[in-house]
């Protein structure tokens, strides 16, 4: 249960370190988004609904500071009410990336991040390219290029490069608190040892 | 799956469901919470932002550091910390200064503000400014900055968020659309920026342009006033080239506004708000009326 309060409070904390992280012109525009490294980071280390809870937090917070009501057009004939990304609509990303993830995670107990640390980065990826997406369906055109490609790798490569830090504190910070990620699937390496607790 | 993993599935739905399905005055209220626990970091990224980047407009070459060594070295005894710091205190001293005179002579009712945040969000376009309901702003109020004697259009107030902040649409953003027109011409068109916020500064498309459109590069395209939102003669950008369509022509316009540097912006008040809150329309920044060494003194802003 500590363990799970404090990965609720690395996720604060990472919403507040993300207010001093720059956006990157060279790598059109985009940035490390750490919040998301650090949920998905979580989302491998616990089980599915403690995941779930912390994508209901994570996303509620991302929206409530980031979130821009920016409305479609036939917003001002009051057809619509709801604007392009809807209030909410990250907590439902988060929520399916995080199911997504999980499913690495009896790699990740067994001690092989590979898979998890490209999973983050590919989550990270995807939850900005359904936004993309939700905007251009709202918006009536699809529009893509080179550069929003760039963007999406970039952002994602950054999310990739810091997950092997994250993951090695939690697991540190797991065995401090004796919250036993890796459980006896280590020694037998080969053996899938469920997903018990 | 567990039945324990199904509840909580069925709770994070109907939780999900229950937040989707808040009215905009709740969202706005939750925002607020989370602008106000989140305004001193904002506040500290924006000022670590700008000190990064004046270190790394003073960052030299080896070269260049000889030189400037040399040259310091000659004028050492002449050069002293206080002038350097008056030096900055003048350049600062000036830019408002043309920032205050511009706002003396416009007839539009502005208020002027700080940017305290630079894009926070991914796919959008917008800064964070320190000015809010409390200063009389609201929603589609035009954002501008002074450029000489005249004004540039930065963007338009998209979410006021508190007393005290509010989130400015950048030109740039593919959603802030403005009515313009080719300076010393009739023609006129729909200008917004790209989508994506892919660049800091993209070129913007002057959309819906006749045919026959005769645009020069280097042709000024000013706000044109069609629609009422944006006052005319606002200046957007410059033409950089034309292309003619089937029906319609485009032109790619390179923006007059600096989004990257974007410290000092002023809202243009709604006629109403401007009417209601006079004394909040005059209210300048602190460090705007705080009297400067070496230079004329300026003279508190009366109500116009």
């Amino acid at each position: 249960m500590k363990f799970f309060a404090l990965l609720a409070g690395m996720i604060l904390l990472s919403f507040i370190l993300q207010e001093f992280l720059p956006v990157f012109d060279w790598a059109y525009g985009s940035r490390l988004m750490l919040v998301h490294a650090v949920f998905f980071a979580a989302a491998v280390a616990v089980p599915f609904p403690v995941m779930l809870g912390l994508a209901l937090v994570t996303g509620f917070i991302w929206d409530a500071r980031y979130h821009v009501p920016i409305y479609p057009d036939d917003a001002a004939f009051g057809m619509v009410t709801q604007s392009e990304i809807p209030f909410g609509f990250t907590i439902l990303i988060f929520g399916l990336m995080g199911a997504l993830i999980q499913g690495v995670r009896p790699l990740f107990r067994r001690g092989r991040w590979e898979l998890p640390v490209f999973m983050i980065g590919l989550c990270t990826g995807l939850t900005l390219l359904i936004e993309y997406l939700v905007i251009s369906f709202q918006r009536g055109g699809l529009e893509i290029s080179m550069e929003l490609w760039w963007k999406l790798l970039m952002t994602a490569l950054f999310s990739s490069l810091v997950s092997p830090f994250l993951l090695l504190l939690l697991s540190r910070v797991a065995d401090r608190m004796r919250y036993r990620i890796r459980t006896e699937g280590l020694k037998r390496r080969h053996t899938y040892d469920g997903d018990a607790l | 799956m567990s039945r324990l993993n199904i509840i909580f599935l069925l709770t994070f739905v109907g939780l999900l469901i229950w937040i989707t399905l808040f009215q905009p005055s709740a969202v706005g209220w939750v925002q607020r919470g989370a602008m106000v626990a989140l305004r001193p970091f904002m506040k500290a990224s924006n000022e670590l932002d700008g000190a990064i980047n004046a270190l790394g407009s003073e960052s030299l070459s080896p070269v260049q550091l000889r030189e400037k060594l040399s040259v310091a070295e000659q004028d050492r005894d002449r050069l002293k910390l206080e002038v350097i710091q008056l030096d900055e205190l003048l350049a600062e001293n000036n830019q408002l200064r043309q920032a205050l005179q511009y706002r003396e002579k416009s007839p539009l009712s502005l208020v002027a503000t700080r940017v305290i945040n630079r894009k926070p969000s991914h796919w959008y376009n917008t800064v964070v400014i320190d000015k809010g309901s409390s200063s009389g702003i609201a929603v589609d109020s035009p954002v501008i900055i002074p450029m000489g004697d005249e004004a540039g259009l930065v963007g338009k107030i998209s979410e006021v968020l508190g007393p005290d902040s509010a989130v400015v649409l950048l030109l740039t953003d593919e959603m802030c659309q403005v009515s313009a027109k080719l300076q010393n011409s009739q023609e006129q068109g729909i200008l917004n920026g790209q989508r994506g916020a892919l660049r800091t500064l993209p070129n913007l498309k002057l959309r819906y342009l006749s045919k026959e459109a005769v645009a020069i590069p280097g042709q000024k395209v000013i706000s044109s006033g069609t629609g009422e939102l944006f006052p005319a003669n606002l200046v957007l950008g410059e033409v950089v080239s034309v292309s003619v369509g089937i029906i319609d022509a485009e032109a790619t316009v390179k923006p007059s506004v600096n989004f990257d540097n974007l410290v000092d912006v002023f809202v243009i008040l709604p006629a109403d708000r401007a009417r209601e809150k006079p004394a909040e329309a005059s209210t300048l920044p602190s460090n705007l009326l705080s009297p400067a060494p070496a230079a004329p003194p300026v003279t508190p802003v009366t109500v116009p």
